[in-house]
Order: C-alpha cells, then structure tokens, then sequence
C-alpha cells in the first residue's frame, strides 16, 4: 500500500494519525480515498465515536439500507446491482456509524466499490475495467459506480432496513424477519478488538450497535443471482 | 546498509497467531516474560519468541523494583517479509516511532513507559541482538533520561485537535 519508506502510525490513546507519504501519494485522491482514509477511520474511528460496521449502505430517499453478511456472502455484488436500481451508493464494505443529535447516522467515504472478476457476467460495464490488487489482497475491479454504473455517491444516510445476506441453494429470496439480538450479536461478533485502555470507545461503539439493532432486519437467503436479487429487495421494500 | 548485516535465518520458534478480529496484532499473546538490566533502568520483557528474549543481564535481585523501569513488548509478525531498510523517524514529545522497513516497526511511548515493536521472520537473531537490541536500549535510556515534559500535550491534553 505504502511506497518504500512511508509509513503511518496511530496513536489511539491520544487520538493522532501520523504519516510520511511522498509527495505523489499525498497529492493523489485515490490513495486517500481507497487506502488512506478507510484505514485511518477503521483503526482511529471508535476512538471519535464511530464504529466501523463491516456491511455495505445504499440509500433511498433519504432512507439507508444496510447489507450485512460474512465475507464471500455477495454483498458487493448486491451493492452494486441495487446501485444500477437506483439506490445511491454510500459504502460498499465498511459503513462508519455514529450518532448526530441522537439520531443514528451511517457514512461512507465513497472508496470504490469492489467487484471480482466473475462479476463480469452480471456487469457487462467491467469489460473495459482492469482488475487490480486490493487492500486485502484480492483481486478486484475497483470502480466508482458513479461513473461505471447508473448510479450516485451519497455521503451518509440514517439506517433504516437490515438486511443479513445468506446464500441458498434453492433458487428464490425469502426475507425472514430477525429480531435486535441478532443484529446486536453480529456486529459484535465482527467488530474488532478493542485495548482495555479504550474503555469509553468500546462503550460508545456498543450503544451504536445497540441503537442499530432497532433498525427493521431480515435475514435475506437468496439463491438467485444479485440482479434478481436486488429487483426481490426493491419490490419487498415498497411493502414494508 | 542495514540490509547487508543479515546473517543466515535461523529456525524460529514462534507461533503463528491469527485473529481475524485483532488485524493490528494488539492481541497477540507474548507469554515469555523475564526482566533484565540496563544501567538506567529494569526492563519488563515479553515476547513471542524465545529469540527475541535479549543477550542483557537478568534482573534477579529480590529488592523492589527502582521507579525507573520500562515495558518491552516484542512481537514476531511472521507476515513481515523483508530485510530491514534505512530507519525512518517519526518523533513527538509523547512518542518516538521508527520504521526499518515491513521487517521492523518499533515505538516508545515516553509517558506510558512503553515500548511495542513488531519484527519479521526475516530479522534473524543476530542481527536483533547486535542491531536492534542497543537500539531498543539506547532508545528506552533517552526516554527515562527525558521524559516529556509536563507542559507537552499529552494523555491529559484537550482532545478538540484529534
């Protein structure tokens, strides 16, 4: 990620990044975008009050959707075929939730969308995109779906619907409604660990997560392909 | 060059640790502890490693402990290929950080006493315990030596700048 001789360090106790960059990585927005911001506000957010949810955040008229599920569960592919629907993308992997005024705010830092190859055959658009060597080490096309797919950036949006993504084999979406204990269970699960001498980051990230369990969630178990998919959420959400 | 002081790699006895939730390695257990002596101070060593337990004098004097004492925190990141580089400093009066490379990224935190510092696979014992070890003392001396000073922003400091 870092050319030879750049490195940053974090100082979680006192709340400061430091870093050496060469001059053409820190004039490059895509180094910021894509590595350094998401790495600074996943190691240092929960010291700020934020707490790095890994799900993806669409939006809706103001209305967020979050898309939960373990890695390889297709949520990035998901994303994006809500993305070609209509929704605005807010984040694809990580989603950095905080509280503002009370209310439950999820933001994204607009990182790019990450799409292995085979998704080629649900996105015709990626022809013309090279696949490259992501930040954990994937090989990916990273694209910004602002450009690549019909759809826009959106900083934020407040969480509204939950949806945890579980592969099937049988071909169909079923949404089953899930209670706040597994909401809360998940991303506790899935948060990263936490120094003892950050006691009051791992409150403040606990009460997100448990402010995010009152969001309306379903396991969604699908074993149609993503565009299928996300045409079975659309309609499902003008229900609910 | 740093690099050209590598000896052969010896056969290391750590244990990989993986930890999906701890990807900074803030976890990883460093369950060798002993305590050692340099003229400044006692050092509180743990590790990973039996090879990176440093060639000092042992502590083993049953008086208490003198104020002046340090924690080491050393950890071999078996995912830290690389021959160590040229050393890169970042320095505040809270912390120091050095960075050799992947192969070595140490820092001393000067008010907590504390210094934490990652090592490759590639850093072989002889060049830890000839390079590395009086850098780590030289470093943990200038920390006792001079600690920051109370008018330094520091643990206590207003967070409003973060």
């Amino acid at each position: 990620m870092m050319e030879p001789g750049g490195f940053l360090s974090f100082d979680l106790l006192r709340r400061r990044v430091m870093g050496i960059l060469s001059p053409a990585a820190a004039a490059d927005p895509g180094f910021w975008n894509s590595r350094l911001l998401p790495i600074s506000v996943g190691v240092l957010g929960t010291t700020l009050g934020i707490a790095p949810l890994h799900c993806a955040c669409l939006d809706r008229h103001g209305a967020g959707l979050l898309v939960a599920g373990n890695s390889g569960a297709g949520k990035s592919t998901l994303t994006a075929a809500l993305a070609e629907r209509g929704f605005a993308v807010v984040s694809d992997d990580w989603t950095y939730a905080s509280r503002l005024n009370g209310t439950l705010v999820a933001h994204g830092l607009f990182a790019p969308v990450k799409l292995l190859p085979d998704a080629i055959r649900f996105f015709p658009e990626l022809r013309d995109s090279t696949p490259s060597k992501t930040l954990n080490g994937e090989i990916a096309h990273e694209i910004d779906p602002s450009r690549l797919l019909r759809s826009q950036w959106k900083a934020s949006s407040v969480p509204k619907w939950l949806f945890f993504l579980e592969r099937a084999s049988m071909p169909g979406c079923r949404f089953l409604p899930c209670p706040p204990s597994h909401t809360q269970q998940f991303f506790e699960l899935n948060a990263e660990k936490l120094p003892a001498e950050l006691p009051e980051a791992a409150r403040t990230r606990s009460a997100i997560i448990q402010r995010l369990s009152s969001c309306k969630s379903w396991i969604l178990r699908t074993g149609d392909d993503p565009i299928r998919t996300a045409a079975a959420i659309d309609a499902f959400l003008l229900e609910v | 060059m740093l690099s050209s002081w590598r000896c052969d790699v010896s056969a290391l006895d750590f244990v990989r640790y993986e930890d999906p939730l701890d990807i900074l390695l803030r976890f990883t257990p460093t369950p060798l502890r002993a305590r050692f002596r340099i003229p400044a101070a006692t050092l509180f060593v743990e590790t990973n490693d039996f090879s990176l337990l440093p060639a000092l004098p042992l502590e083993t004097s049953s008086r208490r402990i003198p104020p002046a004492s340090l924690n080491w925190k050393l950890v071999r990141d078996p995912d830290a290929r690389g021959l160590l580089q040229n050393p890169v400093m970042q320095l505040t009066p809270q912390l120091t950080v050095v960075a050799m490379g992947v192969a070595c990224l140490l820092a001393v935190d000067h008010e907590r006493r504390e210094l934490l510092c990652f090592l490759g696979p590639d850093v072989d014992p002889h060049t830890f315990q000839e390079f590395l070890v009086p850098l780590l003392c030289r470093l943990s001396t200038q920390s006792l030596e001079n600690p920051p000073s109370e008018s330094a922003p520091g643990l206590n400091e207003d967070r409003a700048d973060a």
